[in-house]
């Protein structure tokens, strides 16, 4: 038997071995091959085209198409859990919450999302309805996840990062696919599109997509929950390139996303004050057009010009009806000359809502509002030092008529010693508009049991309409290496200050419920204040040319300043709680043969707390560990089967806890799916 | 079984699967794509007739997001075409002057047209690894086609700014659009 030291040795070396000699070759031989040589070099299989971000200024991380497929994931949250500084917890069947560096929630309001550069985050809410399926997978082209503060590029609300989803453009889908999929717990889906090229510059999509899944088990009791998810979508893309640098993409989108919840919230009738879920039936439907010109003058004067349209309905059967219009018009422009990089931009969006909320629960006042917000923006790259030195400067104005005037800058100054390395810092500070609810909202969002002899307490939230932006301030440093051609790694570390959180303050008591329960009157107000620290690593590293492996890990920890109010206390106690400390992800990618994929993905969270909605205990969520495991295999040219596991250890776990609508939470079981891919 | 022990065992295991997991071995011929690509733009150059140039230095310019920076750093300072290889990234036309080749990654599509906008008219030898590229006035593009590298060229592209493509390039071209000189 091996003793322990030379087992170490040996495991090290190896280690040593394979990342900075195995699969790269020396400058020297390069050097010498031809081209005909070259034509003959096998690429590895495992490449990712787009992972190089060598001179981005940003914490950065990019999912291809590929990892995206090779994820097995069905729904677009699955895929983002291997992106550094995201963290994703799966509500139910179709709600996720997912946030950028801490401040997660059902609508984790400090993270932007576009799609195609179209905001899909709910003004109603502040935050995305992931629930809703805004794009299918397989349209996607890649996403771009880019953390720390970002509205000086993207606008309001990427706090603390934007997710970019970029679809793919329709000249490269110029053929039939169909994807259908089966999986355990009724987890069915169905991917069909068609496209075809009319000319050398003309070409179009059509693709539709829907997904199922049978309702998941409560958490408590082990019963059926109402998760029961019906979607349905059609999308179209339509691009023609109109010569001399100019373009046109015209994109429709319709959907339909139902998806049933269980709320902890009717009122068992008698003392004590008992909660218990009731069923209710939400569904959303969406149609979008939007239509982007780009165009190039003779001076050189890129510019891009979108509008978009589009229309929602949200709705909570019986409860909460919302009928949204909204219209955006976009106008960006670039001029490069002398050592500057120069890039502009002034939009408007008009937004306008109806919201009906028949029952006593909640209420909205104005019941319709027009919310209108005009920005104006301007960047500079300037390159102090070509090739090692470049200062970023941003400013953006933005005026909403509900939360004011705001502006987010930023300043980078990014220095690359070596053709390998980039280092980076930056400060920057972004604003968060509060939202339609926010501002508007009267509801019952909380109840303290009755401790004898003091009657139960349910919390009423309510705003005077005048909330301010919260404002985000930091500094991030970051250092990007190509170690070996087959090794790289990405470092960075934050620390943020929020300010002006929304956060409630006690208002007066009223006694309409009385003797049932005591109703509190929370007022809510710029109150919360606190700081972020966190770190986080990727590392990309290729073992074989036929197997890549991928690490992410992230560290964050949340301190918010101390109140003498309780409630604001309190809620700052429930962000500090509520934040794993550690998450992280390793996937495999292993090509066992031409036409044979293996696939491993280990990816886990620590434990945190979360209120106990809604009620104001804070409960557990346990940290886990899972796998998923996928193997793909080509029959064919035009058709790949593929199974995949995911969940299949630490299953039946709950991972988040839903605030601000206290669904019941749900086991997260392991399941089990069969997927085709068919081109023709 | 003491903690230890278990322990202990617990590493031999890990090490066993490692030993099963696939090793590096004889796929020596295979290369990460973007050090292909770092290859075949220093070949390109090699293959090209430029007319002739002041510049000390043999130039490879690197258009927006750099993706081949840290590819191409080994060959930096060797001798192509009889002169020091120089790697430089470029953000303006204003720097464009003394770029024998100039890549502009597939991220940049959109921004294609001016990228060629400001090296129209000069003996730059164009180059993306977006097969569009070529259909829309680019030299050269580089394609993955099945695990190999392949790729496109532009003869007319060439041709209109005085580049002459070596007749080995031309056959080992997987397509040539335009006509031939």
């Amino acid at each position: 038997m091996m003793n322990k030291p030379l087992i170490k040795h040996a495991a090290m070396l190896a280690v040593v071995h394979s990342i900075f000699v195995a699969p790269s070759f020396a400058a020297e031989s390069l050097d010498e091959m031809s081209l005909e040589d070259l034509i003959r070099t096998e690429v590895t299989s495992v490449s990712r085209k787009a992972q190089s971000l060598s001179n981005v200024p940003a914490a950065a991380f990019v999912i291809s198409s590929e990892d995206i497929r090779r994820s097995g994931a069905q729904a677009i949250p699955d895929v983002l859990r291997m992106a550094p500084g995201l963290e994703v917890a799966q509500i139910d069947n179709g709600r996720y919450a997912v946030s950028a560096r801490g401040f997660k929630g059902r609508f984790s309001n400090k993270l932007l999302v576009l799609i195609d550069g179209r905001s899909i985050y709910l003004p109603t809410f502040s935050g995305v309805m992931w629930e809703n399926d805004p794009i299918a997978l397989e349209d996607i082209e890649r996403i771009e996840v880019i953390r720390g503060a970002g509205a000086a590029a993207w606008g309001v609300n990427a706090v603390s990062g934007v997710i970019n989803i970029i679809s793919k453009h329709s000249r490269n889908q110029t053929n039939g696919l169909v994807v259908p999929t089966i999986a355990t717990d009724g987890k069915n889906s169905l991917y069909a599109r068609y496209g075809a090229q009319l000319d050398e510059n003309t070409s179009w999509r059509l693709s539709a997509h829907g997904r199922h899944a049978d309702p998941s088990k409560r958490a408590t009791d082990g019963e059926k929950s109402e998760d029961h998810l019906r979607n349905a979508a059609v999308d179209m893309r339509f691009d023609k390139k109109l010569g001399a640098g100019s373009e046109f993409t015209l994109w429709a989108n319709a959907f339909n996303a139902r998806l049933g919840d269980s709320i902890r919230a009717e009122a068992v009738p008698g003392l004590p004050l008992t909660l218990r879920p009731f069923a209710v039936q939400p569904e959303n439907t969406n149609q979008t057009i939007a239509g982007q010109y780009r165009w190039l003058t003779d001076r050189g004067i890129e510019s891009s010009l979108q509008v978009s349209a589009s229309h929602t309905i949200t709705e909570i059967q019986g409860f909460f009806k919302e009928n949204r219009k909204t219209y955006d018009l976009d106008y960006s422009g670039r001029y490069s000359f002398d050592r500057h990089d120069v890039l502009w931009g002034v939009s408007h969006r008009t937004s306008t809502d109806d919201i009906l909320a028949p029952t006593f629960y909640m209420s909205f006042s104005p019941k319709n509002y027009t919310q209108r917000i005009s920005s104006v923006s301007i960047r500079d790259d300037w390159t102090l030092i070509p090739d090692t030195l470049q200062l970023g400067l941003a400013g953006r104005w933005d005026n909403s008529n509900l939360g004011g005037h705001t502006f987010a800058s930023n300043a980078t100054l990014m220095w690359t010693p070596t053709r390998s390395d980039t280092f980076w810092v930056k400060h920057a500070s972004a604003p968060r508009l509060p939202s339609r609810a926010e501002q508007s909202v009267s509801i019952y969002s909380a109840a303290q049991p009755a401790v004898p002899p003091f009657p139960a307490v349910i919390m009423r939230n309510s705003s005077d309409g005048h909330l301010k932006a919260e404002t985000m301030k930091g500094f991030e440093l970051g250092y990007r290496s190509q170690l070996s051609p087959s090794f790289n790694i990405d470092l960075a570390a934050y620390r943020y200050r929020y300010t002006e959180i929304v956060s409630g303050m006690a208002g007066a008591l009223s006694f309409e419920l009385f003797p049932l329960a005591v109703t509190q009157n929370i007022n809510l107000q710029n109150a919360g204040k606190g700081s972020i620290t966190g770190a986080e690593i990727a590392a990309d590293w290729l073992l074989a040319p036929n197997w890549r492996v991928q690490l992410s890990y992230s560290w964050t920890q949340i301190a918010m300043d101390d109140s003498s109010n309780p409630l604001v206390q309190g809620a700052g106690v429930a962000y500090e709680a509520g934040t794993p400390r550690h998450y992280g992800s390793l996937r495999s990618q292993w090509n066992i043969a031409a036409d044979q994929q293996l696939d491993a993905w280990v990816r886990g969270s620590a434990g945190y707390q979360r209120l106990n909605a809604p009620f104001t205990d804070l409960v557990k969520v346990p940290g886990y560990v899972t796998l998923d495991l996928r193997y793909a295999r080509q029959l064919g040219k035009d058709v790949e089967l593929a199974v995949t596991g995911r969940n299949l250890i630490g299953g039946n776990r709950t991972e988040f806890i839903s605030d601000y609508l206290p669904s019941v939470p749900v086991k997260i079981r392991p399941s089990l799916s069969l997927s085709a891919r068919w081109k023709f | 079984m003491s903690a230890h022990r278990l322990f202990t065992r617990l590493r031999q295991l890990v090490v066993l699967a490692l030993c099963t997991l696939p090793v590096p071995h004889a796929h020596a011929q295979a290369m990460p794509e973007n050090q292909l690509k770092a290859a075949f733009l220093v070949n390109f150059l090699k293959y090209v007739e430029f007319p002739p140039s002041t510049s000390s230095t043999t130039t490879i310019c690197l258009f927006g997001g750099d993706t081949l920076g840290p590819y191409l750093a080994s060959f930096e300072g060797r001798s192509v075409a009889g002169k020091p290889l120089r790697i430089k990234r470029v953000t303006s036309p204003d720097q464009v002057d003394d770029c024998q080749l100039l890549f502009v990654p597939y991220t940049e599509e959109a921004r294609f047209a001016i990228a060629l906008r400001w090296v129209e008219n000069m003996p730059v030898l164009t180059v993306s690894d977006a097969d569009v590229f070529v259909r829309q006035g680019g030299c050269i593009a580089l394609a993955n086609a099945e695990g190999r590298m392949q790729f496109d060229v532009n003869a007319n592209a060439l041709s209109r700014v005085g580049l002459r493509p070596g007749s080995q390039m031309m056959r080992l071209a997987r397509q040539v659009i335009g006509a031939r000189k």
